[in-house]
C-alpha cells in the first residue's frame, strides 16, 4: 500500500488528476483505510502549498489539486463512518464574500485548501450580510472569520461585521482575515481586521498561527 | 498650475511615444463612480443611456477635466462590438441586482471541454454563432448582434459630443486576449484544468480564434474611428500560471494583436489586471514607445518601471483602497511618488489602479487629477 500512497502524492505533485482518482478507486477497492487516503491526500496539498510559497508552483496548480482534493473527498466520503472523520481538528473558520460582492473564485480555493489542511468551514456564500457572518461565528463558536473581497463595497461590511464582533462580545475571540484583490494592508487597519493577504497558503498558516498561539494560551 | 503647452491628444501621444510632455497626463478609469457622484443610483444610470451619459459629463466636469475619458457611458463595451470579448452574461443594477449594486460578471461554463474541436474548426465567430443560442437562454444572434449594434451607435453619437467639447474617450475598441476571452468562457477553474489535462485542444482553439478576436476589433475601430484598442488581460499573468504556460497560451496570440494592430496605426493598450511582474520581461520584445503597459495595483509599478523605462509607457496605478479609505493628503503623496519614480523621463500616464471604485472619495480623486495638474516631479 506504501506504494500506492507514494504514487497517489506523485499524481497529484504532476497534476495527473485522472491517475490520482484512479490510484484512489484501486485503493478503496483493496479496503485501504479511508482515512489515510485521506491523510496522504492532505499530505499532497500541503507540499503544494509549500512550493507554492517558494515560488515553485502557481496558483494555477493550488487549483488543480483542490480540484483533484474534492473530487477524491467526494469519493470517500461514503467510506467514511461519520462526516466527523473528515472534518478535523485543525481549526473552524467561518467564511465567505462580504455584502456589496457577489465574486468567489478566491473564497472558493481559499476554503479547499484549508479544508485540505484539516479546517471544518463554513462556507457562507457571496453577498453575505455582516449579521449572518457574526451569527454564524456566535452559532459554530468559530475562532477565525475569513472574508474575501474584490471590490470595494464589500470594505462597509467588512467593517460592520467587525463592529458586530465587538458590539456582541466576540472580537477578542475571533482572528478576522481578508483577502482577496482589493484588499491591502491599508485596508486592513483602516478596516481593523487582524490580517491580509492575497496568497492562500499564507493565509492558511497564518490562521494555524493564530490557533496554535489560542490552544498555547489556553493550555498555560 | 503648471503653465499646459500641449492639448490632452498631444500630452497622450507625447507619453505613449517615450517621451516627457508639459505635465504627466491624468484619468481616472470612472464608470460607476461617475453615476454616484451626481447622485444617482447605478440603476438610473443603466436604465437610461442619457441619464448614465451626463453622469459621465458632469462628472468629468465637477472633477476639473482631465486628459482622456475611460467610457463615455456605462454600457460600452461590456455589450458592444462583435464577440470582441466572450459573450458573457452582464448582470445590470436595478434588473439582476439590487438597484445600487455594481453590474458584475455572471461566470458561468458557456461551452464545455468537448467544444474545444468545433471551436478549432469553425473559429470564434462561426462558434458563437452556432454556440450562442444554446447557451444563452433563447436570445438569438440576431437580438445580440442588433442589441450590440445599437449600442455601438450610441457610442459613436456619444464620441462625437465628446469631441465637440475636446473630450477624447479613450478606447476605440475593447478585446480580450486569447486566454482572457478563453477563460471567460470556461471559468477560470476548468480552464486551468483544461490546460493541464487538453492542451493541445486548447491551443488547436486559440489558433483558429485568434484572428477573428483581432478582426473584431478592427471592425469596431471601422466605426469607432479611434486608434487606440484596449485589450484586457487578467487571466494569463504570472499570478495565476506559470511562464511556460504564457508563452504557449497568451504571449504568441499577444504578439499577433500588436502586429495587427500597429499595422492599422493602432495603439495598443495592455490592460493588465492581477500581478504581472514576471511576464513584463516579455513586454520589451514589442517595438518601442507603441504600447501601454496599464497596471492595477497589484503590479509593482516601480519594479515595472525598471523593467520597461524607456521602452513602454507606463499607466497607473492608484490603488481602489487608497481612494476609498485613504485621505487626500495620503493620495497627493502616492500620486508624487509616481511622478517622481514612474513618471521619469516621461512615458507615464497617472491613472487609477483598474476603475475608480464606486465609493471612492470625491476629494481623493479630485486630489489624484490636482496633482497632475500642479506637480512637476523632482526630476
Amino acid at each position: 500500500m506504501g506504494n500506492m500512497e507514494d504514487r497517489l502524492k506523485q499524481a497529484f505533485l504532476e497534476m495527473k488528476r485522472q491517475v490520482a482518482l484512479d490510484i484512489v478507486e484501486k485503493m478503496i477497492h483493496s479496503d485501504a483505510d479511508p482515512l489515510l487516503i485521506l491523510g496522504t491526500c492532505r499530505e499532497a496539498m500541503e507540499e503544494i502549498g509549500n512550493k507554492f510559497e517558494t515560488g515553485e508552483f502557481f496558483l494555477s496548480e493550488l487549483i488543480h489539486s483542490a480540484e483533484v482534493f474534492k473530487a477524491i473527498s467526494k469519493m470517500l466520503e461514503p467510506h467514511l463512518i461519520s462526516r466527523e472523520e473528515q472534518e478535523d481538528t485543525a481549526g473552524v473558520v467561518v467564511f465567505g464574500t462580504p455584502k456589496g460582492d457577489i465574486h468567489d473564485l478566491g473564497k472558493n480555493i481559499v476554503a479547499t485548501m484549508m479544508k485540505a489542511q484539516g479546517f471544518r468551514i463554513h462556507d457562507m456564500g457571496v453577498d453575505v450580510p455582516p449579521e449572518r457572518l457574526v451569527e454564524e461565528v456566535q452559532r459554530t463558536g468559530a475562532p477565525i472569520l475569513a472574508l474575501s473581497a474584490l471590490i470595494t463595497p464589500a470594505f462597509v461590511s467588512i467593517e460592520a461585521a467587525i463592529s458586530l464582533l465587538e458590539k456582541n462580545g466576540l472580537r477578542e475571540r475571533t482572528f478576522v482575515i481578508i483577502g482577496g484583490g482589493v484588499t491591502t494592508e491599508m485596508a486592513r487597519k483602516e478596516l481593523g481586521a487582524d490580517a491580509q493577504t492575497l496568497d492562500p497558503t499564507k493565509a492558511i498558516r497564518l490562521c494555524r498561527h493564530y490557533i496554535e498561539r489560542e490552544s498555547r494560551l489556553s493550555t498555560q | 498650475m503648471i503653465q499646459e503647452t500641449m492639448s490632452r491628444q498631444e500630452r497622450f501621444e507625447t507619453v505613449v511615444a517615450l517621451e516627457t510632455p508639459d505635465r504627466v497626463p491624468v484619468m481616472p478609469l470612472m464608470t460607476a463612480f461617475a453615476v454616484r457622484a451626481q447622485g444617482m443610483t447605478q440603476g438610473e444610470g443603466w436604465r437610461d443611456v442619457d441619464k448614465g451619459f451626463k453622469a459621465m459629463l458632469d462628472t468629468f466636469n465637477d472633477l476639473g477635466g482631465f486628459d482622456k475619458l475611460y467610457k463615455p457611458n456605462l454600457f460600452w463595451p461590456m455589450i458592444g462590438g462583435r464577440f470582441c470579448s466572450t459573450p458573457v452574461r452582464v448582470l445590470i443594477p436595478g434588473r439582476q441586482l439590487p438597484e445600487d449594486a455594481l453590474n458584475q460578471i455572471d461566470e458561468k461554463e458557456l461551452f464545455s471541454r468537448d467544444d474545444y474541436d468545433k471551436l478549432a474548426a469553425l473559429g470564434w465567430n462561426a462558434f458563437w454563432d452556432e454556440q450562442y443560442p444554446i447557451m444563452s437562454g433563447g436570445r438569438t444572434i440576431e437580438q445580440l448582434a442588433a442589441s450590440q449594434n445599437r449600442l455601438l451607435d450610441h457610442y459613436v453619437q456619444e464620441v462625437e459630443a465628446y469631441h465637440s467639447q475636446d473630450i477624447s474617450p479613450l478606447f476605440g475598441a475593447y478585446v480580450d486576449s486569447t486566454t482572457m476571452a478563453f477563460s471567460m468562457a470556461r471559468t477560470l477553474t476548468q480552464f486551468t484544468m483544461d490546460l493541464y489535462e487538453v492542451p493541445e485542444k486548447v491551443k488547436a482553439a486559440m489558433d483558429a480564434s485568434c484572428d477573428d478576436l483581432i478582426q473584431n476589433a478592427l471592425d469596431v475601430i471601422s466605426v469607432t474611428k479611434i486608434p487606440l484598442v484596449f485589450i484586457v488581460l487578467e487571466r494569463g499573468s504570472g499570478f495565476y500560471y506559470r511562464p511556460e504556460i504564457f508563452e504557449e497560451f497568451e504571449w504568441p496570440y499577444l504578439q499577433r494583436y500588436v502586429d495587427a494592430f500597429l499595422s492599422e496605426g493602432l495603439t495598443p493598450w495592455f490592460h493588465f489586471d492581477t500581478d504581472w511582474g514576471l511576464n513584463l520581461p516579455y513586454l520589451k520584445q514589442l517595438p518601442k514607445g507603441k504600447c501601454v503597459c496599464d497596471l492595477d495595483g497589484t503590479t509593482d509599478i516601480f519594479k515595472a518601471k525598471e523593467i520597461l523605462g524607456g521602452h513602454m509607457c507606463i499607466s497607473g496605478d492608484v490603488p481602489a483602497s487608497l481612494l476609498t479609505l485613504g485621505t487626500p493628503e495620503q493620495v497627493r503623496e502616492y500620486c508624487e511618488k509616481l511622478i517622481d519614480e514612474v513618471g521619469r523621463g516621461g512615458g507615464f500616464f497617472l491613472t487609477t489602479g483598474c476603475e475608480c471604485p464606486v465609493d471612492a472619495k470625491f476629494e481623493n480623486v479630485k486630489m489624484m487629477i490636482d496633482v497632475a495638474k500642479t506637480y512637476k516631479g523632482k526630476h
